[in-house]
């Protein structure tokens, strides 16, 4: 059963679009029923974040497939930026979910926020990845360069939206004491629709690149 | 062979090129891969380099002079937070505008320089020039806006008293070389592509945003007066920001440097 994640995948995301609609939860002042944005904005982050962490690990091995005078591994580079495109995909999922949750619960659909902030430098980062590509002609440079900048700037954005965020004072749920998914805030209920909205995200997700993926390898032939 | 063509050029054999195998004491690893002979070779280079060169490192001076002279005309009397934000809008393109030209060399150059160092020795060269380069832009900046536009004015919201010190320098002075350092490996990867001037600024300023948030916020407790306690986890931030950039640069400098 090569194939049963991709099953396990679309049948956890069927699962959560039902019970993270359906199911109940808690009653929470402001918050509401906008609460239930938890399942479907929280998972694009995850999501982006693993395809961005698959996309790492490509360009690295892209990399390594030079060493000793060998030939690059242009397959390699093809999947670093399908990962890479899938990824920023999920970037503006996770935005415009957070987007229409800012705007019923704080009032105005952008603040500058420093996970705000830090989506948009995401995006400014990969686009910048995205045109360093398409400037170089010669298929094995580019394919050397982009995969360097890959790694350098994947290190740098966590540091961003990883650690910068935690340092300064924030709206967003996690920051400043407003309850997030931490241990003492998440209610039971909401975890069981909450961990599998992740894990299906993320094999779908998973999916999708590896069909940019074969896709990018027919038309390379 | 390589050894021959330098001894013909310069009469005598050399000096950093010959090497010793092995790991001792004397010579543990890390220094083994860098030579910091060849490392002090290039920044000698580099400077003889630039006062030969009518345009050397006059270019982003003038560059800082120009922009700052600009903020002066468009604000008067700017208050702290402007104030800060102009300086270092001043200071981050005067160092994209000296690095851009970090890397700018001839083929015959790079061929030359590829055959007496190793990736981690040119980039570390490079770096350390890029990085006193920007703070000599930095501080040039930091005298012309006293200058030209004056110390900030206090503002009736600001609490505390306003007066140069020696954490506002610190934390200038370690914001300009975290800049450089994240802006040396950008320069060598845009030296790689054609047209790659106008990509850089593309390539680095979303990657200058943790450093300059960083920066900014240092500089504005410093200049608005408050204790070195509340700077040093900045500064720390700062000195992380400045690591990083260098040792990721030297473990991807050699991949790039293959093609």
């Amino acid at each position: 059963m090569k194939n049963l994640w991709k099953i396990l995948g679309a049948a956890l995301v069927g699962y959560t679009l039902i019970a993270g609609l359906l199911f109940d939860v808690p009653r929470l002042v402001i918050l509401n029923e906008t609460i239930r944005n938890l399942y479907f904005h929280v998972p694009m982050w995850f999501t982006m974040i693993a395809l961005l962490a698959g996309s790492l690990v490509y360009s690295f091995r892209l990399l390594r497939s030079g060493d000793q005078g060998r030939l690059l591994d242009l397959n390699r580079d093809r999947q670093a930026k399908a990962f890479a495109e899938v990824a920023m995909i999920f970037s503006l999922l996770g935005l415009f979910t957070g987007m229409i949750w800012a705007k019923a619960t704080w009032g105005a659909y952008w603040t500058a926020d420093p996970k705000l902030n830090g989506t948009a430098v995401t995006l400014l980062i990969y686009a910048a990845y995205f045109i360093l590509r398409g400037s170089i002609d010669d298929a094995e440079k580019r394919a050397r360069l982009a995969a360097v900048y890959n790694v350098f700037a994947f290190v740098l954005m966590i540091v961003f939206i990883g650690i910068l965020p935690r340092m300064t004072d924030s709206l967003h749920p996690g920051n400043g004491g407003n309850p997030a998914f931490g241990n003492y805030d998440l209610d039971n209920r909401m975890r069981m629709v909450f961990y599998p909205a992740a894990l299906g995200w993320i094999l779908i997700g998973w999916w999708i690149a590896q069909l940019r993926v074969r896709l990018e390898n027919l038309s390379a032939q | 062979m390589f050894k021959q063509i330098y001894r013909k050029i310069h009469g005598r054999a050399p000096s950093f090129v010959t090497e010793k195998r092995g790991v001792s004491l004397r010579n543990p690893y890390l220094c083994h891969m860098l030579r910091w002979k060849a490392v002090r070779h290039l920044l000698y280079w580099e400077y003889e380099m630039e006062y030969r060169r009518s345009n050397g490192w006059f270019l982003p001076v003038l560059f800082t002079a120009i922009v700052g002279f600009l903020c002066s005309l468009v604000v008067r009397d700017p208050s702290p937070t402007t104030w800060l934000a102009l300086l270092w809008i001043t200071i981050v393109f005067s160092a994209l505008q000296s690095a851009a030209r970090a890397f700018a060399a001839t083929d015959a150059e790079w061929l030359y320089m590829n055959q007496l160092v190793r990736p981690g020795e040119l980039l570390l060269g490079k770096a350390l020039t890029n990085t006193m380069n920007t703070l000599v832009v930095t501080w040039t900046g930091l005298l012309l806006f006293h200058l030209w536009l004056g110390w900030p004015a206090q503002g009736p919201a600001e609490g505390s008293t306003i007066a140069l010190n020696t954490g506002f320098i610190i934390s200038i002075s370690l914001g300009a070389v975290a800049i450089a350092s994240t802006l040396s490996f950008t320069a060598a990867l845009a030296s790689k592509i054609q047209r790659g001037t106008s990509l850089m600024a593309i390539l680095s300023l979303p990657l200058l945003l943790p450093t300059l948030l960083v920066a900014m916020r240092a500089s504005k407790l410093a200049l608005l007066g408050e204790p070195w306690i509340l700077l040093y986890p900045n500064w720390i931030g700062e000195i992380v920001l400045c690591a990083l950039p260098i040792s990721l640069g030297a473990l991807l400098f050699p991949y790039l440097w293959r093609a």
